[in-house]
């Protein structure tokens, strides 16, 4: 973390310097891992409820997300989770959208694991793709891989609107291009997502 | 460059080399095991492999249980479970495969079922899903392609879907791996040929994929050397030894490296080839190489300029997307050569497919989990693409 307007070549070190000496006094702090994970847990908890909500209203408004569902079974579920003992999610596809079921893995039939909360927090956050996480085995995956393909497929359509584009160079191999279509679908998301993130924080609140 | 981050593991012991096979017996007794189940097929009987096996144990007080010669050229589900319950009837303690990949992981299938108690293959895919131990493997290949003798992973025919499974597991290595010249000498021409051709893809994938590191990169690079000096020799002569074993190592090198690097869409296509046609996983690999390579060298064109060393190129100062390209007609000679010696077809319509098919392929293509690890995104289109290059 840098105090960048504070940032000049003489104090360049010296803020540096600052910040790392504080971060090793929280450190030292006999509570502070404790603090520490249950931050990140909490942090993980509410975006994976997010991204649940932003699926929800993606397979409501972009067509594209439709057309990659509509070939799925009624029913079909993914479950998202951090080991060992971190929040998880399943969304399965329900009518011709995808919804969040709840909080915890509910018989999916595909499960992305991820191996701890440090594993999950770039994904989430989207510092890191789902490709280069399963390219450091940061992921793995319970359940049929053609199914799991498919989710991915779909879940890059929904980042794709989420995210701001400045976010893509990390998220995606090749930027996607929205077009006006695109860009209208995408505000379509941002306006519904904040209520249905609301609707699903009280339904599946624990 | 350095990945931020990267995993590397091989904890298997490599015996390589003249009558290696008869040590089996010995590495048995090591890993406590008694009774043997032999995993093959066919083709290993009647070439008479099995008989070297079973000189192996002549004079030893381990014993082979049952020799299990069913294993179809693509190994399937059906087959797997059959195989799982003859290990528990004949009560045995460990696996020896001998054969090709398809023999080897059809023993490693059934291990996994084996071992996690179940009665279904089926439930138990997908990567790192394996919790139980498995029982003890010595695989001792008889071709000199797959790698399977080194890896984590077990390609297996799901023959209601009408797909090709995969299971990945750290579990799934097998605790000996046997290179003996003796089990590849009598392989014909175009068995040398098409599984030479999938170890370079092994090597050339693991070299350029999501997941590569330097020590999987060395392991690449050595594999491609071996087989850029004796793939054509082994081919074109049936008892050169030092060529076939020279094979068979290049094969187990491409395996480690893979196998702790994974591969790209060339097995993604090659996968759903054979899933949709039924198209040999080596020729498969040998057709799309040239043109995987092509379309990767877009996104990384220096991971692929820097193969044409090894595959006998000069090393060059034009720009990096011009030595890929390079890398990949090198690539095409080497399939050229092959194909003038053993037959392997170098385009899909010669491997028996029909235009048809294409989208089918394509479809499944994408859907495949090796996809993930491709340099560049691969959308249906772009393996539509590909595969009508190829066809």
């Amino acid at each position: 973390m840098h105090l960048n307007k504070y940032k000049t070549k003489e104090n360049h070190d010296f803020m540096d310097d600052a910040v790392y000496k504080k971060i090793s006094l929280l450190r030292k702090l006999p509570f502070y891992p404790v603090m520490q994970s249950r931050a990140k847990f909490l942090l993980m908890d509410n975006m994976m409820l997010s991204l649940g909500s932003a699926f929800e209203v993606a397979s409501r408004c972009v067509p594209e997300i439709k057309r990659e569902i509509a070939g799925w079974n009624e029913g079909r579920r993914f479950a998202m989770q951090i080991l060992p003992k971190g929040p998880a999610i399943t969304l399965a596809k329900q009518g011709d959208r995808v919804r969040i079921v709840g909080k915890g893995v509910q018989a999916s039939d595909v499960t992305f694991m991820f191996k701890n909360l440090d594993a999950a927090v770039p994904v989430f956050v989207g510092l890191q793709s789902t490709h280069e996480a399963m390219a450091q085995s940061k992921i793995m995956i319970q359940g049929d891989n053609a199914y799991a393909q498919e989710f991915n497929r779909a879940m890059s359509l929904v980042l794709a609107n989420l995210f701001p584009v400045f976010a893509y160079k990390h998220l995606f191999k090749a930027k996607p291009k929205l077009g006006v279509k695109g860009l209208i679908n995408k505000s379509k998301v941002y306006l519904l997502l904040v209520p249905q993130s609301v609707v699903n924080t009280i339904k599946h609140f624990k | 460059m350095l990945p931020k981050y990267f995993q590397f593991f091989c904890p298997i012991k490599i015996l390589s080399g003249s009558k290696a096979v008869s040590n089996i017996p010995f590495e048995m007794g090591i890993l406590g095991c008694k009774r043997a189940m032999v995993v093959t097929d066919k083709g290993v009987v009647n070439a008479g492999l099995i008989e070297i096996i079973k000189a192996a144990f002549a004079d030893s007080d381990r014993e082979i249980g049952m020799i299990f010669d069913e294993t179809p050229p693509d190994s399937s589900n059906r087959i797997v479970n059959k195989l799982a319950k003859l290990f528990e009837k004949e009560q045995c303690d460990c696996f020896i495969a001998v054969g090709g990949g398809s023999a080897i992981d059809t023993a490693k299938g059934a291990n996994i079922v084996v071992s996690e108690k179940s009665d279904d293959l089926l439930k138990l895919q997908g990567a790192e899903n394996i919790k139980a131990n498995l029982k003890p493997m010595i695989a001792v290949p008889t071709t000199a392609g797959t790698g399977s003798e080194v890896t984590k992973a077990a390609v297996i025919y799901n023959e209601e879907a009408n797909c090709k499974m995969s299971f990945i597991s750290d579990k799934l290595y097998p605790c000996i791996a046997v290179l003996d010249p003796s089990m590849t000498a009598t392989m014909p021409p175009r068995i040398t040929a098409m599984t030479g051709m999938d170890a370079l893809t092994h090597a050339a994938e693991a070299y350029t994929c999501l997941q590569k590191n330097p020590i999987s990169d060395i392991f690449a690079k050595g594999a491609i050397e071996l087989i850029h000096k004796y793939l054509v020799r082994a081919t074109e002569n049936g008892k050169d030894e030092e060529a076939h074993l020279g094979m068979a190592n290049a094969a187990l090198i491409a395996g480690v490296a893979f196998s702790n690097s994974m591969t790209g869409v060339c097995h993604s296509l090659a996968h759903a080839c054979g899933g949709v046609c039924h198209v040999p996983h080596g020729i498969g690999n040998a057709i799309f190489l040239p043109w995987v390579l092509e379309y990767n060298s877009e996104k990384i064109p220096e991971c692929v300029a820097e193969l044409s060393c090894v595959l006998g190129g000069e090393a060059d100062k034009t720009e990096a997307r011009q030595q890929a390209m390079i890398t990949a007609s090198l690539v095409r000679d080497l399939l050229t050569r092959l194909s003038k010696v053993s037959g392997i077809p170098m385009r899909l319509r010669d491997a028996g497919i029909t235009e048809d098919k294409l989208p089918a392929i394509a479809k499944l293509t994408i859907n495949d989990g090796a996809l993930v690890y491709n340099p560049r995104e691969v959308t249906y289109d772009d393996a539509l693409s590909i595969l009508k290059k190829a066809f």
